[in-house]
């Protein structure tokens, strides 16, 4: 039991998660508990974040979680972590009832109510770490690239709608979205190995 | 027009497209490796940025889902799937943090009681303050069965442990969590009579280049029993 760690390690999760996702696809009840239990906590805090009502939030977080067990089958390890798997699924239902609202003018009123609560002190102690780490690559990004990804990632617009919104070209905007994602992955040390 | 089609890389894993645009970058993916290589990292960096979102969800929800989930057939695999396990790595020392945030309220219900703190916000803010620091360092490892993850600060000369799934210690013991530097440990403090992991603030960090966890009697002792049950490099 002599010293076995002196590196700042990968976490298990990833491919745990993406073990359990994997028995999810044979019908695995009580694996689907455990995705649950580890993922819910982020495919929920993304819905309040992108459609910021809390009941619509629950709705879209509860449509996602249902989605990830009916289509479990479809998830290629090969292709990615079964979180970002999970999380795409969960981003894409909130975009799409954030642009079902949009015509609604009441979305601007939304977005003016700002952080969500959190239920537990220490959680949110641990989630700052997470949170200041890809505060701190955001800020190494330009302002265009960082509102671009900002706007389309937490809020749900389109690179057409943020193009609008910052007053910048489409090719200009397209490229900003990509070469920031692409700045922000070595920031934040993601990688494919 | 379609040559610049890979310039959707971007928008395309932020979910920034309309639907057909994303349905013709769907298909551009089938046969551009590149992208398909490119989209797959842009999509765990944005997912990173849904990690910054974590909040506890409603109890009902859980119900809600799992009720759903027991009347809902699943969908027929589109494909048998492919061997190739991938390997997705995250060094950074924020996604270590999750290690701490997994271990969730029974953490906190351990930094509440077992530190005998009456006033648990002031607590968690001491934990935050750490957590939060420029300089702070993030080490985990397995031990005994177990997890431990420390986070160390310089600049505040404090540190937070937080240990879990150690063995049951047995009744009237307990485990106790050294700091050592160069060879001599250092009280990072006693867990509870019993308990099998638990969070424990110290200061004086620095100059600290193990952390380890030994086996006594409740209440701790003035220098570790040893062997170690176990130890990580800082
Ligand atoms: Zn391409």
């Amino acid at each position: 039991m002599a010293a076995r760690d002196d590196q700042p390690r990968p976490l298990a999760p990833a491919p745990a998660t993406g073990d359990l996702l994997t028995q999810v696809a044979r019908g695995d009840e009580a694996a689907f508990v455990k995705l649950y239990d580890e993922l819910a906590p982020r495919v929920y805090g993304l819905c309040r974040r992108i459609v910021r009502d809390p009941a619509q939030a629950e709705e879209v977080a509860q449509e996602a979680l249902v989605e990830v067990w009916r289509t479990a089958g479809r998830y290629d390890p090969a292709k990615g972590s079964a979180s970002a798997w999970v999380l795409t699924i969960a981003h894409r239902r909130a975009v799409d009832r954030v642009r079902a609202e949009q015509a609604s003018t009441d979305r601007e009123r939304r977005v003016a109510t700002e952080e969500v609560p959190y239920d537990d002190v220490v959680e949110q102690a641990t989630a700052r770490l997470e949170r200041q780490q890809v505060r701190r690559c955001l800020q190494g990004l330009t302002d265009l690239q960082r509102e671009a990804i900002t706007l389309a990632y937490y809020r749900g617009y389109s690179y057409r709608e943020v193009a609008d919104l910052l007053g910048a070209g489409l090719p200009t905007v397209k490229t900003r979205m990509r070469d920031g994602l692409i700045r922000l992955r070595d920031c934040l040390g993601v990688s494919f190995a | 027009m379609s040559d610049d089609i890979h310039t959707l890389a971007g928008p395309y894993a932020l979910d920034a497209v309309d639907d057909l645009e994303r349905a013709r970058f769907d298909r551009h993916l089938a046969t551009c490796d590149s992208c398909a290589q490119e989209v797959a990292e842009l999509r765990e960096t944005a997912t990173r940025l849904a990690d910054a979102t974590e909040v506890t969800p409603p109890a009902r929800l859980k119900e809600a889902v799992l009720a759903e989930v027991a009347r809902t057939p699943q969908a027929r695999r589109a494909r048998a799937a492919r061997g190739g396990e991938a390997r997705w790595r995250r060094w950074t020392a924020a996604a270590v943090a999750a290690g701490i945030v997994a271990i969730g309220a029974a953490a906190a219900t351990y930094v509440v009681e077992d530190q005998r703190v009456r006033d648990a916000q002031a607590q968690a803010a001491q934990v935050t303050s750490i957590l939060d620091a420029p300089d702070a360092v993030v080490r985990t490892g397995d031990l005994a069965g177990g997890r431990v993850t420390v986070v160390l600060s310089a600049s505040l000369n404090k540190g937070v442990a937080v240990v879990q799934g150690l063995p049951d210690p047995g009744t009237g013991k307990a485990y106790q969590l050294w700091l050592i530097k160069d060879r001599q440990p250092q009280n990072a403090g006693v867990l509870g009579a019993g308990a099998s992991g638990g969070a424990r603030v110290f200061s004086d960090v620095q100059g600290a280049d193990q952390f380890g966890v030994s086996h006594e009697k409740a209440g701790g002792a003035g220098t570790p029993t040893t062997p170690l049950v176990g130890s990580v490099n800082l």
